[in-house]
């Protein structure tokens, strides 16, 4: 399966930078290599091959067997590069001693020397044959060895099984770890397989798991590790740094505390400071909806809106009966005053953030409709054929829409004293925001524009008047986009770029959408793969992406049988079965559901 | 499942030379899961001339798991707390090999009272003192050793009676004294927090 693992002459990049595929032009097809990262999906049948790659580079390079080679990777986190430098810097003994590894050419590790053996665990006499002798060049019973791989595995420790000897920092061989515990422990042999599997996902800083919740059992891994967006061929969309939904233009500490701000209760509890006050018998908040400042609440008990303290129920121009307020305490007032200015800012950035989510939901549904105008336009006679700019504008809409509601809970830090008070002086914060308002506003017009025209029975219309909204939303189409990317260019250059402390990281803006994943090519046979070949240069258009599919779910809730963590070197079999597998659910995410991030030719296609 | 066998062997292998090492193992019960172990304190360091009691308990993963042990006798060390006799040594933990015995870890505890590691510590107080004020720390960790490490002179009647005489029925005297070894002051201490 090695050889089916292809090279990058699969992937196809995106045309990051033109506008986008308003009309079927070769833009799209044109191959530019990416200035961002590119992710690939690994999936449950790639996941052996994606690893086995990285393997197959260090054994090569290194002349090593697997298990010195899965050591040495596991050690410096998969990372092939970093182990190289540090081979480079400080020779391979240093390399080898560092991660565990010990390599002995001569005399074959598996037999012992003598024909009885003392081992210094259980402190018996064994017979040879009964004995491991490890790579390190200690020896003990095959019984004491088992019990000693039983105990690291239930310690989750199976990815550094040291050896038993005191001070050796040897890493057991995968293969005599495998052997023995699987004639004791079947189920924990295959606990073990499924830790070396997954520690290339775990213990790789290029490669997450998939966030969807209920997991899809895919990873995803990029390129080179900077904050990207992607979208897992499951359809989950999510940061790659925070593995939260995507959220640019926020970066993700500002994404994160606003995600807090809106689940907890803290501005409630403003408002609550801010609009009531506790009744002085039974505490409860009471607000007061008017009138004059004698209060009283459902209990019963009379009160000063003014001061809170208990009164009788009795009130006169003067004086609110046995009770007369204290004096004016600024403090209070001021703190008040504070808390109030600080809910309205809150309340202002969530509303906006609030309607343009709900917009973005109707709209959604909004596609349907309007996909069934276009087809009901197609039906008709008429000189207008090509009814591409629909989709493409719709999807335009759903884009700028995310850019749009995303933009507020950004603002909401750039721009209060929460992250950046001590970063700007008030005039450079006002002149800063104004810069970021003027662009947000008009970005909002045309959105809403787009949104109009878009919403127009275009069925319905005469031809010439179907020209005309055309004209519009191909127009706004395009400014939108160009708003957008405007936008992220003032938060990169202007807004973030001159700031000292702290780094706000924020994912590049994507013309065509969150990148998705393109699945790592892996066990197909010759048969599949034209087929696939083609869709996944489809998939491939919006950016390019690497799956890594149905591996494992990333605990141990892996349904049945763990057919795919089979040692090395004995799958084949069932590989046909599980493509084939694949291409349903791939028909499936491109037919049933209409996908954003596609261009609309493909979508139109299918 | 404890490999007793082994845990046999390892209290003959240990008893062989008790006289060089100083260092003694023997079960508080019968089915060798909680042991006793002795240690000598090391000389040239305040321990010096102290006998120093350690708590054993054995994981049923023995030898594969560390054993558990504990100071049952008050120590001063940087590594050692002073409240619960916790010791803080990397063999007892993630470093422990099943190639390691109960001597061995004894020795290596020994070793621990002779080169502190006070960077790592268990007991922040006694660490902090042991780096600001040296002298301090070995007066009073030399204190510590006279008061709870040696045993008395007087004999275990003696013991009893003095006990008795503080106002301690005799029966809780006696058992006290057997659990923590005919100490005196430590069958004081677990008698007034009783």
């Amino acid at each position: 399966m090695e050889d089916s693992f292809s090279g990058d002459e699969d992937y196809y990049y995106s045309d990051r930078d033109s506008l986008d595929g308003l009309e079927n032009d070769e833009a799209d097809l044109q191959w530019v290599p990416p200035k961002g990262s590119s992710t690939k999906v690994i999936t449950r049948e790639s996941l052996l091959a994606a690893q086995k790659e990285d393997l197959r580079r260090v054994m090569e390079l290194l002349s090593l067997r697997e298990h010195h080679a899965r050591t040495l990777l596991i050690h410096y986190r998969w990372d092939v590069e970093k182990l190289l430098a540090v081979l480079v810097e400080n020779g391979k003994e240093s390399l080898f001693n560092e991660a565990g590894v010990t390599v002995i050419d001569d005399a074959d590790p598996m037999l012992p020397l003598s024909s009885t053996v003392m081992c210094d665990i259980c402190m018996e006499e064994v017979a040879g044959d009964k004995a491991t002798k490890m790579d390190c060049g200690h020896c003990f019973c095959n019984d004491c060895w088992t019990e000693h791989f039983i105990v690291k595995i239930n310690e989750g420790q199976s990815k550094r099984i040291r050896c038993m000897a005191h001070k050796c920092n040897a890493i057991c061989d995968e293969a005599v770890v495998r052997n023995l515990v699987s004639k004791k422990h079947p189920n924990l042999a295959e606990k073990f397989e499924r830790f070396l599997l997954e520690s290339f996902i775990e213990d790789n800083k290029m490669v997450k798991w998939c966030p969807s919740t209920p997991h899809c059992g895919n990873a995803i891994r990029v390129e080179e590790v900077e904050v990207c967006e992607v979208e897992c061929a499951c359809g989950a969309q999510f940061c790659f740094s925070c593995l939260s939904e995507a959220h640019s233009p926020c970066s993700c500490s500002m994404w994160d505390l606003w995600a807090k701000k809106c689940r907890d209760e803290s501005e409630t509890v403003n408002w609550i400071t801010v609009h009531t006050k506790p009744c002085p018998k039974c505490h409860k908040p009471v607000e007061k909806n008017g009138g004059c400042n004698l209060v009283s609440c459902i209990c019963g008990q009379a009160f000063c809106w003014l001061c809170g303290g208990a009164t009788g129920r009795d009130h006169t121009w003067s004086r609110i009966a046995g009770h007369s307020c204290g004096r004016y305490k600024e403090d209070k007032a001021k703190k008040t005053e504070r808390a109030k200015r600080e809910l309205y800012r809150y309340m202002h950035y969530h509303n906006r953030y609030k309607a343009h989510t709900d917009s973005f939901k109707l709209e959604s549904k909004l596609k349907e409709t309007v996909l069934e105008k276009v087809s009901i336009s197609e039906e008709r006679e008429s000189r207008l054929r090509d009814f591409s700019w629909v989709t493409n504008g719709l999807y335009r809409l759903f884009r700028s829409r995310r850019v749009l509601s995303y933009s507020y809970p950004f603002a909401f830090y750039m721009f209060g004293e929460e992250l950046f008070k001590d970063e700007m002086t008030d005039e450079e914060r006002e002149i800063k925001q104004h810069l970021f308002e003027d662009q947000q506003q008009q970005l909002e017009a045309n959105v809403e524009k787009l949104s109009k025209f878009l919403e127009e029975p275009f069925d319905q219309y005469p031809d010439d008047k179907v020209m005309e909204i055309r004209m519009q939303v191909i127009n706004l189409s395009v400014i939108t986009d160009t708003l957008c990317k405007k936008m992220y260019e003032c938060i990169e250059n202007d807004l973030l770029g001159c700031l000292q402390l702290g780094t706000h990281n924020i994912a590049r803006y994507q013309s065509k959408g969150i990148e998705r994943a393109s699945e790592l090519s892996t066990c197909w046979t010759s048969v599949n793969t034209t087929t696939d070949k083609r869709q996944r240069s489809d998939a491939d258009t919006s950016g390019v992406a690497y799956l890594i599919k149905d591996v494992l779910t990333p605990c141990n809730a892996v349904g049945g049988t763990l057919e795919h963590d089979r040692p090395s070197g004995s799958r084949s079999s069932d590989d046909s079965g599980c493509s084939s597998q694949k291409r349903v659910r791939k028909e499936d995410c491109l037919s049933g559901r209409f996908d954003l991030n596609l261009p609309a030719e493909v979508i139109d296609r299918n | 499942m404890i490999d007793f066998s082994r845990v046999q062997k390892e209290l003959q292998e240990c008893s062989k030379d008790i006289e060089a090492s100083g260092i003694k193992v023997t079960p508080v019960s019968d089915n060798l899961v909680h042991l006793t172990g002795i240690i000598p304190g090391p000389v040239g360091t305040p321990y010096e001339g102290g006998t120093f009691r350690l708590d054993i308990t054995l994981p049923d993963g023995y030898p594969f798991e560390p054993p558990k042990m504990h100071f049952v006798t008050k120590v001063w060390h940087p590594n050692i707390s002073s409240q619960s006799g916790a010791i803080c040594l990397d063999i007892l933990k993630d470093q422990w090999s099943p190639a390691l015995t109960l001597k061995t870890a004894l020795l290596s505890v020994q070793a621990l009272l002779s080169a502190p590691a006070p960077d790592d510590p268990q007991d922040a107080v006694v660490a902090q003192q042991y780096l600001k004020d040296h002298q301090t720390f070995l007066s009073t960790a030399r204190y510590w050793t006279e008061s709870f490490a040696k045993t008395s002179s007087l004999g275990v009647e003696e013991k009893v009676q003095k006990l008795v005489e503080m106002g301690f029925p005799e029966s809780q005297v006696r058992s006290t004294l057997e659990i923590v070894g005919g100490d005196e002051n430590m069958a004081l201490e677990k008698l007034l927090s009783s």
